[in-house]
């Protein structure tokens, strides 16, 4: 079809079950909405789909996608035979080597694994689980193997910013190579949490001047990414690189998404790989079509010079913040209503979060 | 770059071919883009043969020695080393 872009990149979230409670999940609030998971065969036909559409990568997560370990690696392995790059985000918590052995025949490409702390009291906390010890083992296996790229990613929030140089130490010690430094966005229970999570703007100051000492000090031996605070910045991030262009996310329930966040639009309505095929919903879906390009854009982002850099910033964060998709990014200067970011950064923080569950998304999802 | 270095592709990175001629590097961070020298360099290294023994395959192939190819070729892997595309 003419005028709509080669999507490029596959996120299959095989399920939301997690043994971890991270308050910072992006995980929409109601997980028991996604029980009724698709089965290996649907998973596999998705995958034979966006390798006919010219996909180049499959991301596996989740919930935590080893919980469902023989399908991941089934998964893996077809999308290794369709010359898909394929990418495993996990906790780490189940990886042992005769599972990543598994991986490595089904040809796995890069595993990312993510800590909560540089140390077990922070981290276990965090998690809501004592996990951390195991995760460390599970990234030395992955280092000692060599067999596969890895990155350890770091998601970074007001209890654990001020651990970010002990996370680089950390880091260097075990040989990493890559390492993601992530400030949590805010979607799902991370936007539930959020006054819980959000950095003080002292923390995110330091914190520029020790990962730029850092990149400088370890170039060529650590790549460091850093994902900025959205909400201390002049600019929106460049959503999904635009909405429909590149990206689509399948959940559990084979619901397709523009983003892994986009549930929360509940203004739109998305289809499901049960009942359509992924091209089609990718071609020409209410929910792929509504934002894609920049023909529905509104004043500041229609006559803005920098609508092709950041495509009007993130549909999702417009929608939760202003109630309105359609609207600039609040994260953006320019938009009328960048005063909720700035008060919501001194929103004062409340002394407990809440964890993610499946048992607690009900009430969670209801406001409660 | 050493001439006798034996380069190979780093863990994690993919060549793939498209129908059509276009060939991508797939690495952990996204999608670069091969021109047909950089593919013709890219499936030459294979942690077997050394950065001298791809300039001769290189040199046999396009007919005749030419004076830049080893240094174009050395530039390449020294440039891809350094982004971790190869090890």
């Amino acid at each position: 079809m003419i005028g709509v872009p080669r999507p490029l990149s596959l996120l299959c979230e095989i399920t939301y079950r997690c043994n971890l409670q991270c308050p910072y999940c992006y995980n929409p609030l109601n997980l028991a909405a996604y029980r009724t998971e698709l089965d290996l065969a649907r998973w596999l036909g998705a995958v034979d789909e966006a390798a006919e559409m010219g996909v180049l990568q499959l991301h596996l997560s989740g919930g935590e996608p080893t919980l469902r370990s023989e399908d991941c690696v089934a998964i893996v392995e077809r999308a290794s035979s369709r010359g898909l790059y394929t990418n495993l985000i996990t906790q780490g918590t189940f990886l042992d080597d005769a599972l990543l052995d598994r991986f490595a025949g089904g040809g796995l490409a890069h595993v990312q694994i993510s800590i909560q702390g540089p140390d077990a009291p922070l981290a276990d906390r965090i998690a809501g689980a004592r996990v951390h010890d195991r995760k460390m083992l599970a990234i030395k296996r992955v280092l000692a193997r060599g067999d596969m790229a890895f990155t350890l990613n770091f998601v970074l929030h007001r209890e654990n910013h001020d651990r970010l140089a002990d996370v680089i130490s950390l880091a260097e010690s075990l040989g990493v190579k890559r390492l993601e430094l992530a400030n949590a966005q805010f979607y799902g229970w991370a936007l539930k949490n959020r006054a819980w999570l959000m950095p003080t703007r002292e923390q995110v100051r330091d914190a520029a001047r020790i990962v730029a000492g850092s990149q400088e000090r370890l170039r060529g031996s650590m790549a460091i990414e850093y994902v900025l605070p959205d909400y201390f910045g002049e600019y929106p991030k460049p959503c999904m690189h635009g909405w429909g262009n590149a990206f689509l996310t399948i959940a559990p329930d084979g619901t397709v998404y523009p983003c892994p966040a986009a549930a929360s639009i509940t203004t739109l309505s998305f289809e499901n790989v049960r009942d359509r095929g992924l091209r089609e919903i990718w071609e020409d879906s209410e929910a792929f079509t509504a934002y894609r390009g920049t023909g529905w854009m509104r004043e500041p982002c229609r006559s803005c010079d920098r609508k092709d850099i950041d495509f009007g910033g993130c549909r999702c964060q417009a929608f939760a913040l202003l109630g309105d998709a359609a609207l600039t990014d609040p994260a953006c200067v320019k938009s009328p209503r960048h005063d909720v970011m700035r008060a919501a950064v001194d929103e004062p923080a409340p002394a407990e979060m809440v964890p993610r569950r499946i048992s607690a998304s009900v009430s969670a999802a209801d406001g409660g | 770059m050493k001439a006798s270095s034996r380069p190979s592709l780093a863990p994690g990175v993919r060549i793939r071919k498209e129908g059509d001629g276009v060939a991508f590097l797939l690495i952990p961070e996204g999608v670069v883009e091969l021109g047909d020298t950089a593919l013709a360099i890219v499936e030459l290294v294979n942690g077997e043969r050394s950065v001298d023994e791809i300039v001769l395959v290189l040199a046999d192939r396009y007919e005749g020695p030419d004076e830049g190819l080893g240094a174009d070729v050395r530039a390449f892997v020294a440039a891809f080393t350094e982004r971790g595309y190869f090890a």
